[in-house]
């Protein structure tokens, strides 16, 4: 069984290869520079010698006799006629060559500072110290070894050795060549070698210049067949013909006793393209191209970057059984499943591994074969593995007989089924939460189905979002998700210890029309008959409706209140303000006339309004309540009623907006242009004032800065007081102040926007200016500094826009698309930074966080081992349910802490509409476009 | 240094040729020379006048060396006495009620581990409240049973979970540089650029700001205050006067501005004996009845120009880097925020709060008062531009980011420069950035694996070191007559 993990890789130890090594691990030497004869078969000895691994299917590796996949593939090498260097270890060469003497090899130190070196070196190993700090330490020894003039040793005199860039070496202007410089660095003992840092064991210097070349195995660069039956061979192999090219001519001329120039020249060639063939974007040489001009992808480039074998092919690998469709939403799903199409279903499997007790079904399930009929969804089958670890496909033809031969000990690939546990996963996947187990529900459409409330942490909506599931493969991991990454589990977020799983927009809507009240608006008496409420509640798993309610006339009926209750837990009690709350100065509590102040008493809704602060996500504070409390199984079970409950009893009224939902009287209409004009003719006069120099300036600020500041303000202002005018017309019986109010959807600027005035636009914070000279538009005079010329939009959304102002707002809402487009690239490297940097702490059983290196980095978590997540809002413990709980239903002593507690709620969260001269509003619309706008 | 070099320089400090052949046998450079120590030095047989030179003068050189070299372009200060001033600790560090100390007692007497900030956060909310002595017991004692619920299990992903926490909000926050509440006249940077920033450990951020408090004596009152701020804000001879070139002559006349120097309250005396002190300009500079007068000793028009140019930006009062000081009433109280920051120089001014007055430039705080006081700026500057845009994150992730940038003793940045490029395992730094660079390097130094984190296990294809992947299953098989246990 392949099942887990038996061995673990202890450790890899990096070395260079010796030219020895290279060529003991050589299956062949390649002397020839061309790959296949005329008949298609690889030429002995040349680049695709069947010594080097198998590609094509059918053949044997000469080698080794495996076929293809089962042979690993095995290098071969090239004798270079002349040394050559390697590029990537220039630097180090040239700091030997500076540190050690040019006549004994000895390191320029005496005995005694080497030693101190050495000393520095362990001490610093000992305490701790990284490869960077290695790294420093050694480049200072280099430094101080090459500053010498004389060798300590034998007494030579030392001289300059530079470096042109990017392989060549010069003493004093003289130029060294690879293969002086190779026996210079064959001098230099091991014992020297230490104190610079290199370990002779796995590097000896000379090393560093190549005399022969590993050439890769075939299966590290294999030519593909085109369709026309021409091959089309790898970067890698091209370049290793340019170097098998130049080798052969360099020894030829050598050996025929040519000229020393031309050696040197064809030396030089061979030295360029062994560069290129390590690296192709070395700097100072013009990289190697392939015919049609495209540069080669070498060695180097095949490593690094996010396309790079690291990046792409370690760090993150491909799976099978997976699956990506649109994703739809489906409220009478619960939180915990997702709804998975026939068609996946069917692709996707689980294996089972056959045991005695479970034969009889599986061989069912093989039986049904790979198409089961049948009205229903049942699960199938499409492989199944023997023991002997053969697989064998199942189709409609052979299920009978196929069943017949299942055994203990066979796996069984079976379809998905109802209650499987599978991964779901939205990108970007930027925190934990984008990626959750569900279980399984298979049902017909071609869409992944989810439950509202879990769209907020996949950041998920429904315009053509894709999302994909991955079906688990063992029981380990099965379990795993179970218990730490259902959805459940993950109600409460690591980020701020509150809910990000929780109800969104209609949800909202709908426990707020169900449990508002207020006797003055017919449509929150909030009465309804058996009927109704039955209606509502009909998809609520609930278990006994409530006494009714009997008016004067003796009716029946029940309040939303009531049916809401059912759904809380039975002993909870909390009290809090709603969205909707004004903040008055002192609080009405139960008095409270637009029924904001919530209160819950032994699992009863007395007092208040559900809106986005009880139930929605990030902010529901009842919602925080049941998952700390009681649990994330009833968390689970709280949010599915939520669901259907906020549906039910959205139904019973209906719920629509349109753009009749922003109609104000006529008089109101006129208030705000009057508001306008004064707005706006007071920026005419700080305008004037400013032209003749009255206007008073601001400390620390140039004039004109003093003119925008005010113009701005007034502007802002009259923005506001619109807004607010058109408020005053806009009740909570209007569906688009329902949800804005209610914190589902929208705010009252959307809302002042469409139905009073658009306001100022802005690009970096000011007013408009850029365009013409002098002017924004053509349409305006020449210096004109008034509100219209500079993008203040007087009209509503509703009203429509003129030209100019239509042109100023794509102004705007230009600006906030580029912010995001540039946002999402930074924020993006920032979390890749710090997931690198932080990804190895974890907290040990001794409650200290620690790297890798096992060095502290703090002694306790966060100053007291409190998990985020299970924090109150931050804080360690809940005070106030301690205080309930210890001091009981004192009921003087609770109400005065009640009073300090409700106090301090619900100051944080600003309401846009009431902060006075905020400038940056504007952006707010344009904000809303980020999150839809993204597919 | 070449050895020419070498031996001038000692010559220069008067080391005789003799006692310099003998040095130069040895050491290669001055510095080596000075670091070698006296004993040493003696043993080569130099006079003690000689050695006494060396070490002083290297001393002087080294002081002078180190500023520059450490703070980059910052120019020297100017070598006035500096004031002489005592540092007076606060009274309180952290008040501790008296409710909190019975709590204390209670937890000590019940043998439990409950951290202060707990306890604190309790008496906070029960003071003044008529709460019994068995109830507070009462309290505490649930307290400790709640916080222990509340504790993060072992082999949590600490680390990883701080990154989300801190990188997803990035996403939702503006590019923008915006106003800062309550100072309209100062630009910060807000949002994710300057979160960026912070975990860049930037030396110097974009738009340094400090927030200078002033000592309980005179804060409230005005005038006071804003000579003080007078006095922070760097003041350069052209904002007070004009200057004018006299080409015939070879001069450069300064006429002050009475109306800007009377807003300033600098005398022109003051700007006189400040021009008389910079360098290259000893001995040139004359008072000619209200206007100052420094004429070129050498009659080169370059040198004209370099007259210029120094007068021009020559600092007449002030703090370096200090832009602008700006007065904003807090309460009942007088703030001075400034634009650019110097925190040394601030802290060494008579009547600024030394325990409240901070900058935003978190390397600056490193410099002036350690690496603790860094860690706190990190949470700090942090939190609050999280905070600013509406986020909300735990402290605790905030936290383990500064802690981990501070964690060697000093600040060092996220990113390959910082934390990424120190880590021990060869893989992950090679998967981070500079991919072939930390191979080759591997190689040479022949560094070794150990596959303790997360990214060398997922490259080796192998479970990771975190969570359920920390712990392993023993099993013991029960050979066939013993029982179990």
């Amino acid at each position: 069984m392949m099942r887990g993990v038996s061995k673990r890789i202890g450790s890899i130890k990096f070395a260079c290869l010796s030219p020895d090594e290279i060529r003991r691990m050589s299956a062949t030497k390649i002397i020839t520079a061309d790959t296949y004869d005329d008949d298609g078969f690889p030429i002995d000895m040349g680049l695709m010698d069947p010594h080097l691994g198998v590609i094509e299917p059918g053949l044997r590796c000469k080698t080794c006799g495996h076929k293809v996949d089962e042979c690993p593939g095995h290098f071969g090498h090239i004798d270079l006629a002349m040394p050559v260097i390697h590029v990537g270890y220039v630097k180090e060469i040239k700091k030997l060559l500076q540190s050690t003497c040019r006549v004994c090899g000895r390191l320029l130190l005496t005995e005694d500072q080497a030693k101190e070196y050495r000393e520095q070196m362990e001490a610093m190993e000992e305490l701790g110290g990284d490869a960077l700090d290695m790294r420093m330490m050694t480049k200072d020894t280099a430094k101080d070894a090459s500053s010498r003039q004389v060798c300590p040793h034998c007494g030579a005199e030392q001289m300059k050795i530079t470096l042109d860039k990017p392989t060549t070496f010069r003493e004093d202007g003289h130029k060294l060549t690879p293969k002086e410089v190779r026996e210079r660095l064959e001098r230099t003992p091991d014992n020297d070698l230490v104190p610079l840092g290199i370990e002779s064991a796995s590097c000896r210097p000379e090393w560093m210049v190549l005399t022969a070349l590993p050439v890769p195995p075939v299966t590290v660069r294999p030519s593909i067949t085109l369709e026309s039956g021409d091959r089309s061979e790898d970067d890698l192999t091209h370049k290793l013909v340019d170097v098998l090219r130049i080798n052969q001519r360099l020894r030829e001329n050598r050996d025929a006793g040519a000229p020393q120039l031309i050696v040197e020249d064809l030396w030089e060639l061979l030295q360029y393209h062994i560069t290129t063939y390590f690296d192709n974007q070395t700097s100072g040489i013009p990289p190697a191209r392939h015919r049609s001009g495209r540069p080669l992808k070498t060695l180097v480039q095949r490593l690094k970057g996010k396309e790079g074998r690291f990046r792409s092919n370690l760090s993150g690998k491909r799976v099978n059984f997976s699956a990506r469709t649109v994703i739809s939403p489906d409220p009478l799903l619960s939180i915990n499943e997702v709804g998975v199409p026939v068609e996946a279903a069917r692709e996707l499997t689980v294996p089972v591994f056959a045991t005695k007790a479970n034969l009889s079904i599986l061989k069912d399930i093989v039986k049904r074969g790979v198409n089961p009929p049948g009205e229903h969804y049942l699960p199938g089958v499409n492989y199944i593995i023997r023991p002997d670890g053969r697989r064998i496909k199942v189709t409609d033809k052979n299920a009978e007989t196929v069943a017949e031969t299942v055994d203990v000990g066979f796996i069984i690939e079976r379809h998905l089924m109802d209650g499987d546990i599978v991964l779901f996963n939205r990108q970007p996947s930027l925190h934990r939460m984008s990626m959750m187990a569900h279980t399984v529900r298979v049902m017909p459409g071609k869409t992944f189905r989810l439950n509202l409330c879990v769209c907020p942490p996949y950041n998920a909506d429904f315009d053509g979002d894709e999302m994909n599931l991955h079906v688990l493969q063992s029981e380990e991991a099965r379990v795993e998700a179970q218990i730490l990454m259902k959805v459940q589990e993950h109600i409460l977020s690591p980020r701020f210890g509150g809910p990000v799983i929780g109800a969104i927009h209609d949800h909202i809507t709908g426990t707020f029309m169900l449990t508002h009240e207020d006797p003055s608006v017919e449509m929150y008496k909030s009465r309804y008959t058996k009927a109704e409420t039955l209606s509502i509640l009909a998809r609520v798993p609930y278990k006994v409706l409530p006494d009714p309610m009997v008016d004067k006339k003796g009716v029946e009926y029940w309040t939303g209140k009531q049916i809401f209750s059912l759904v809380l837990p039975e002993d909870m009690r909390m009290s809090f303000k709603a969205s909707i709350c004004r903040k008055c100065n002192v609080c009405q509590k139960e008095k409270c006339d637009l029924d904001a102040f919530v209160k819950i008493r032994d699992g009863k809704l007395l007092y208040g309004t559900i809106d986005e602060k009880a139930i929605g996500s990030f902010k529901g504070k009842i919602l925080d309540k049941v998952a700390r409390d009681y649990g994330s199984e009833r968390a689970r079970e709280f949010l599915d009623s939520i669901t259907r409950l906020a549906i039910g009893a959205i139904m019973i009224r209906g719920f629509t907006t349109g753009i009749d939902d922003e109609d104000i009287p006529a008089e109101a209409t006129r208030q705000i242009e009057e508001v306008l004009r004064e707005a706006i003719s007071k920026v005419d006069g700080f305008v004037d004032a400013y032209r003749r120099n009255e206007l008073e300036q601001m400390p620390g600020r140039s004039l004109e800065e003093t003119l925008e500041v005010e113009v701005m303000k007034v502007l802002g202002r009259a923005r506001d007081e619109a807004g607010q005018i058109a408020g005053r017309h806009l009740g909570l019986e209007n569906a688009a102040v329902i949800m804005a109010r209610s914190g589902a959807r929208g705010s009252m600027l959307n809302l002042s926007q469409m139905a009073g005035c658009i306001g100022q636009q802005a690009v970096r914070g000011e007013r408009l200016s850029r365009g013409y000279w002098k002017r924004t538009l053509p349409h305006f005079q020449k210096g004109d500094l008034g509100a219209q010329a500079k993008g203040f939009v007087i009209n509503s959304y509703k009203s429509g826009l003129s030209p100019t102002e239509f042109f100023f707002h794509s102004m705007g809402g230009r600006e906030g698309l580029v912010d995001t487009a540039v946002r999402t690239s930074r924020s993006g490297y920032m979390q890749r930074r710090l997931i690198n940097a932080l990804e190895d702490l974890k907290l040990k059983a001794d409650g200290t966080v620690r790297n890798t290196a096992d060095s502290v980095i703090q002694f306790k978590y966060g100053d007291d081992g409190v998990d985020p997540c299970r924090s109150v809002q931050g804080e360690a413990i809940d005070i106030d349910d301690i205080l309930v709980e210890v001091l009981g239903d004192e009921a003087e002593l609770l109400s005065r802490i009640e009073e300090k507690k409700v106090g301090g709620y619900a100051t944080v969260e600003k309401d846009l509409m009431e902060t006075e001269g905020d400038e940056e509003d504007e952006l707010e619309t344009d904000t809303e476009f980020e999150a839809g706008g993204e597919e | 240094m070449a050895k020419k070099d070498t031996e001038k320089a000692l010559r220069n400090r008067g080391i005789s040729d003799e006692s310099i052949a003998k040095l130069l046998v040895e050491y290669a450079t001055v510095a080596q020379v000075t670091e070698a120590g006296e004993a040493k030095l003696k043993e080569l047989g130099l006079k003690e006048k000689e050695i006494g030179m060396l070490i002083k003068k290297s001393a002087v050189a080294k002081a002078k060396k180190a500023p520059a070299k450490k703070g980059g372009k910052r120019k020297e200060e100017e070598s006035a006495p500096r004031e002489h001033f005592e540092f007076e600790m606060p009274n309180k560090v952290r008040g501790t009620s008296k409710l909190e100390q019975k709590m204390r007692k209670y937890s000590e007497e019940l043998g439990l581990d409950i951290p202060r900030s707990v306890l604190q956060s309790i008496a906070n909310r029960i003071e003044g409240l008529d709460v019994p002595n068995e109830s507070v017991k009462r309290i505490v004692k649930r307290s400790y049973e709640r916080y222990l619920e509340h504790q993060m299990d072992a082999n949590e992903s600490a680390g990883i979970l701080a990154a989300q926490s801190i990188g997803e909000p990035g996403t939702q926050m503006t590019m923008r540089t915006f106003h800062y509440a309550g100072v309209a006249e100062i630009n910060v940077t807000l949002g994710l650029p300057r979160l960026i920033e912070i975990v860049d450990a930037r030396r110097v951020p974009s738009t340094p700001m400090m927030s200078v408090y002033v000592a309980e004596n005179i804060r409230a009152n005005q005038e006071e205050v804003k000579r003080l701020a007078s006095e922070i804000e760097m003041t350069s001879l052209i904002d007070i006067a004009n200057i004018e070139t006299d080409i015939v002559n070879m001069k450069v006349i300064v006429h002050p501005d009475p109306r800007k120097l009377e807003q300033k309250g600098i005398e022109v005396e003051q700007i006189f004996k400040e021009l008389a002190k910079t360098r290259g300009l000893k001995g040139l500079v004359e008072m000619a009845g209200a206007n100052i007068t420094i004429s070129s000793d050498v009659p080169s028009f370059k040198k004209l120009q370099n007259i210029i140019d120094d007068v021009r930006d020559r600092k007449i009062r002030g703090l370096d880097n200090i832009k602008r000081a700006i007065l904003r009433k807090v309460g009942d109280e007088y703030v001075i925020y400034t634009e650019g920051s110097n925190l040394g120089r601030v802290l060494e001014m008579r009547g600024v709060d030394k325990t409240r007055t901070t900058t935003n430039a978190v390397q600056e705080i490193y410099e002036v008062l350690g690496v603790e006081a860094a860690r706190n700026a990190i949470m700090e500057e942090a939190f609050r531009t999280l905070d600013e845009q509406g986020l909300n994150v735990d402290i605790r992730h905030i936290m383990l980011v500064a802690d981990l940038m501070t964690n060697d003793g000093d600040v060092k940045a996220i990113g390959r420069h910082g934390i990424s490029g120190r880590k021990s395992s060869v893989l992950a730094r090679a998967a981070f950035e500079i991919t072939a660079v930390h191979l080759l390097h591997a190689a040479l130094t022949g560094e070794e694996d150990h596959l303790d984190g997360v990214a060398e296990n997922i490259i080796v294809g192998q479970p990771v070191t975190l969570g359920t992947g920390a712990v392993n299953l023993e099993y013991k098989p029960v050979k066939r007559g013993q029982t179990n246990g």
